[in-house]
């Protein structure tokens, strides 16, 4: 009998036909504004694998070789890591020599300075730590802003409160309240520190699917599988020449960047001084009031957790059709449903 | 499902019409949404595959100016995309047919070839066949089902694809080969082109 024959019977008992629904995604066309639900459907995605590889990425390094290095043994110390929680995950890419700008004192301050949040998420750990719900808050959300850290109250974008002098400390509590949602701790990641966390690893392994030559960037690297130092890991994770130049492009580059680096860190068996150098990097790069410990419970949970995602409701913004407001009372229930 | 009004001719003026008149870009998804749809469903079963498809509309929508007017069928153009998007789920993909290999199988006859000879039907051969298509590479297996389960021409896939038609034939055989291995077939005089 022809293969071909047999694939197309075997395809065919596989087969479902159209159900009525489909006819809402015929009113998802009608209803237009194509180009943002497409681009919010990668962000979600592109967040999220940002999100989990930090939840895991960051422990793992930590303990790679599961040698107990500056952390106490597991089980001398009570760790809560249990009941149901919400933790503000914040992905920011700082821009080199603004901290320096800012002068010593200020980069040393742990809300640091001259940020901007490229992701905003939600992360709600129920108490069973089946499911977990990854609730990305779109950066460009127009929202009501209360007065903080000598910043006026106002209404503007969401990541505005991040910027400016109140960093995390003011998108927290904004967020807080916007929300009604308490954030148990907080995840803070500087891409840019991530440089350093690849030197400390000895360079990363990626593969990439076409060659790359940025000149602008300074980049340029052959198709296939390449090592990456960690100033050719940021050109490529930055660069505008790779895929579409958009940020969801990028996002999915951060997410790629961290996988790399979590196999990295699993793979090679790490001696003491690279360790430390490694530990110090890590610290530099990721900031959170989440033990050492803790974390790894985290991680060790969520590993196992099913991560549904989701993100905020919303629609275009009635002052600013390039920004988003958030869609009641569709966002009030979500976050309700959170607590 | 799929209505073909008369007022229209060819995907091309719709695509064309769409520019002024976003509401003529409707009419491409009555014609090929319910084909689409059924062709996800194959591949990655019912659950995604009202999004995908929706989505595959939308990208389109978003890229309708630089559809090349000279081809008046869109559908190798509306499959390329949700090729794409396909792709996206190329572990669930692996994943779903794996598990159809597992499940059971009603009949133990002699051997694949045997039955294969006998001209069993595809029922009898699913373990092999969804064995095949999991180990197949991503490249392969896009081009194998857009031929055998979305009924299009060798030129149509490479239009879909983007790639060369040799392209498509080289990719093509390797996968038949594939199958028909699984199949528990070695002759190589069945090698076809």
């Amino acid at each position: 009998m022809d293969d071909l024959k047999l694939l197309r019977d075997f395809g065919a008992r596989l087969e479902h036909e159209p159900p009525a629904t489909l006819v809402r995604q015929r009113e998802r066309l009608l209803r237009g504004r194509p180009a943002r639900r497409w681009w919010a459907t990668w962000w979600t995605a592109g967040l999220v694998a940002v999100a989990t590889a930090v939840a895991v990425v960051v422990p793992t390094m930590l303990l790679a070789g599961g040698r107990p290095v500056a952390v106490p043994p597991a089980g001398a110390r009570n760790v809560d890591v249990g009941g149901a929680m919400n933790i503000l995950l914040v992905g920011s890419d700082s821009v080199e020599g603004e901290n320096v700008a800012y002068g010593p004192q200020r980069a040393r301050q742990p809300d640091g300075g001259g940020r901007r949040a490229d992701s905003i998420i939600i992360l709600h750990v129920p108490e069973d730590r089946g499911a977990v719900t990854a609730v990305s808050v779109p950066r460009d959300s127009i929202v009501r802003i209360q007065a903080c850290a000598g910043d006026p109250a106002r209404v503007d974008m969401i990541n505005s409160t991040y910027d400016q002098d109140g960093g995390l400390t003011c998108l927290r509590q904004t967020l807080q309240k916007l929300t009604g949602l308490t954030f148990k701790h907080t995840i803070e990641v500087d891409f840019t520190g991530f440089k350093g966390v690849v030197d400390a690893l000895g360079g990363v392994q990626l593969t990439l699917s076409r060659p790359v030559d940025d000149r602008r960037a300074k980049l340029k690297l052959p198709a296939g599988k390449v090592t990456l130092d960690g100033e050719a890991a940021l050109g490529w994770m930055r660069s505008r020449a790779q895929g579409d130049g958009s940020d969801i492009a990028r996002i999915k580059r951060q997410a790629q960047l961290l996988r790399a680096m979590a196999k990295k860190a699993q793979s090679s068996a790490l001696d003491q001084n690279r360790l430390k150098a490694l530990l110090s990097e890590v610290r530099e790069s990721v900031r959170t009031d989440l033990g050492l410990e803790e974390m790894a419970g985290l991680a060790a949970q969520l590993t196992e957790a099913r991560i549904s995602t989701t993100v905020v409701p919303w629609q275009p913004a009635r002052t600013d059709r390039n920004r988003v407001e958030w869609r009641q009372p569709q966002a009030r229930e979500l976050f309700e449903s959170l607590k | 499902m799929i209505l073909q009004p008369a007022t229209r001719g060819a995907d091309a003026e719709l695509v064309n019409a769409s520019w002024t008149e976003p509401e003529a870009f409707a009419e491409l998804f009555d014609r090929y949404a319910g084909m689409l749809y059924r062709y996800v469903s194959k591949r990655l079963g019912p659950e995604p595959a009202e999004d995908l498809v929706g989505e595959t509309f939308l990208v389109a929508f978003s890229r309708r100016r630089s559809y090349d007017l000279a081809y008046p069928d869109a559908r190798p153009w509306l499959f390329g995309i949700l090729t794409k998007l396909i792709s996206r789920h190329h572990r669930s993909e692996a994943a779903r047919y794996r598990a159809l290999l597992r499940a059971p199988v009603e009949h133990t006859i002699e051997s694949p070839a045997d039955r294969v000879a006998a001209g069993v039907s595809a029922q009898a051969v699913r373990g092999e066949l969804a064995g095949a298509l999991a180990s197949l590479s991503a490249k392969d297996r896009d081009v194998l089902l857009l031929i055998a389960w979305g009924d299009l021409t060798y030129v149509e896939v490479a239009q879909a694809l983007g790639i060369p038609v040799g392209t498509v034939r080289s990719r093509l055989n390797r996968g038949r080969r594939k199958v028909r291995a699984a199949l528990g077939d070695t002759n190589p005089m069945a090698e076809e082109e």
